[in-house]
């Protein structure tokens, strides 16, 4: 297995996506791979403007400092498109991500439906490994 | 005469302080009682679309889990996207509803057809819903088409590009999809260079045009870029998914239209149909209540050949260089799949 040199992580501002990132700069620093967050700009982010493409969100960069990642191996992408569209680009150029790593999210009363959860359509669709990182609110 | 099919009582099709809102519908009705078309204005039957008729276009997989998700209470299925527990049946009704408009077109072999209907269709790929879509209105209709022989021509002048139509008859010889959309924007594709699948090689045609750009550009961009293509591949009919948030107006974007650039869209595309009786719309997006309206208005009022002052259409915006580059990057495009077809066979 080719070692690991980029992680994808999608990433919504969420606190599930905020346990996927935690996980990614982990993986990353015990690797030295760079890790390359996403975030995908949906049509009702327009009328809002939610994360800029030039500044890196603060709660990344704390999220950073908080696990120790040296932020020169740290990419901020923001990218048009529905969640599920934009994280399976990521595994083509410019990223060329190894990994895509996402939240676990859309369980619940709907378990087992495609619909409704990002990380299930990813893994559906994916064209390279996926890495879904349980929700804190996980039940065994 | 103008045949069109809603609007349904759809207010059970809605989330609070969403954009896409039965008021939308409200108001492209109000455009079309502006036409004042009396008995000139007939309306279809409701239907709702068959299993059948959805599985041409959607995967079988999908519509039971859809299906699954609305009986189950419904909720958001993206960030953009949301259901209802009555939104699989209200998504049937709007996608059988451009079916109910063509048979009528057919049987009277006259008039326009406008299919008000939501929730909008466009961006709705065969396995997936998304940017507000749950079931691909124009592409089931456009199926029932080739099922009965015919070449279809969609024309997309929705803002965002419509990337579910798009996939869904990308290796579809029989279907010309022609594209005009702001760039970059949701969702993120539409470049000049997806021209098509293998065996329906420049049956894709998109024109992403840069934030600002104005109805002369895009007017310019159908005649040079397009025209060709679709005088070459000779419609049958002609359906438009016409979105309206191109508009100046509109709170989602960023093109600077009128609804005298769209009067003038709708009398362009109407002369490619053969003969009358063989243009479809169906709504799409458009967010502005106001500009809906008059847009609605504009639009089919120049499909109907009626004589209406319209905003004045607009020019002046940015884009005008990038027409001729997105000539040549086609004809590369092209080339490109050309060869690679051609290394792959030897």
């Amino acid at each position: 297995m080719k070692p690991l040199q980029n992680l994808a992580v999608g990433y919504d501002g969420s606190p599930d996506a905020a346990i996927a990132v935690r996980w990614a700069f982990g993986t990353a620093r015990e690797t030295g791979a760079t890790v390359t967050i996403v975030h995908a700009t949906g049509l009702l982010e327009h009328l809002h403007e939610r994360f800029s493409p030039d500044r890196l969100p603060p709660a990344l960069l704390a999220l950073a400092e908080e696990c120790e990642f040296n932020t020169s191996s740290l990419r901020w992408l923001v990218e048009d498109g529905d969640a599920c569209s934009v994280l399976l680009r990521m595994g083509s150029p410019p990223v060329n991500a190894d990994v895509l790593v996402v939240g676990s999210r859309g369980q619940g009363k709907r378990v087992g439906l495609l619909i409704g959860s990002t990380s299930l359509e990813v893994v559906e669709h994916a064209t390279l490994p996926v890495v879904v990182v349980p929700s804190s609110n996980a039940t065994p | 005469m103008l045949v069109i099919n809603g609007p349904y009582s759809d207010s059970e099709h809605e989330e609070p302080g969403h954009p896409e809102r039965p008021e939308r519908l409200v108001s492209a009705m109000a455009g079309v009682e502006d036409l004042h078309l009396g008995s000139d204005l007939i309306v279809a039957p409701t239907y709702s679309a068959s299993r059948a008729e959805l599985v041409r276009v959607h995967s079988g997989n999908y519509l039971d889990e859809l299906g699954a998700f609305c009986y189950s209470g419904g909720g958001d299925i993206d960030q953009d996207t949301y259901a209802t527990m009555d939104s699989w049946a209200i998504a049937k009704l709007a996608a059988g509803a451009g079916l109910k408009v063509i048979e009528e077109l057919q049987r009277r072999n006259d008039g326009v057809g406008f299919v008000a209907a939501r929730p909008p269709g466009h961006h709705a790929l065969a396995d997936r819903a998304m940017g507000f879509c749950l079931l691909n209105n124009v592409a089931v209709a456009s199926a029932e088409l080739l099922s009965q022989g015919e070449r279809v021509l969609i024309i997309d002048w929705d803002v965002h590009h419509g990337n579910g139509t798009q996939q869904i008859f990308w290796d579809e010889p029989n279907v010309l999809y022609v594209s005009t959309h702001q760039w970059p924007l949701f969702p993120g594709s539409g470049s000049v260079s997806e021209v098509g699948g293998r065996h329906a090689t420049d049956r894709t045609v998109n024109i992403p045009l840069p934030p600002g750009a104005t109805g002369d550009v895009m007017r310019r961009a159908i005649d040079d870029i397009a025209g060709p293509v679709i005088d070459t591949f000779d419609p049958t009919w002609v359906l438009v998914s016409a979105g309206f948030d191109a508009h100046r107006d509109d709170p989602m974007a960023d093109l600077r239209l009128t609804s005298g650039d769209f009067a003038l869209m709708a009398r362009c595309v109407s002369d490619f149909a053969p003969r009358p009786g063989r243009v479809v719309m169906f709504l799409e997006g458009g967010y502005d209540l106001d500009a809906l309206r008059s847009s609605v208005h504009a639009t089919l009022s120049a499909a109907l050949g009626h004589s209406y002052e319209a905003e004045a259409p607009s020019n002046g915006g940015p884009g005008t260089e990038h027409v001729a580059r997105m000539h040549q990057a086609r004809r590369l495009a092209i080339e490109m799949l050309y060869a690679s077809d051609a290394t792959e066979t030897t």
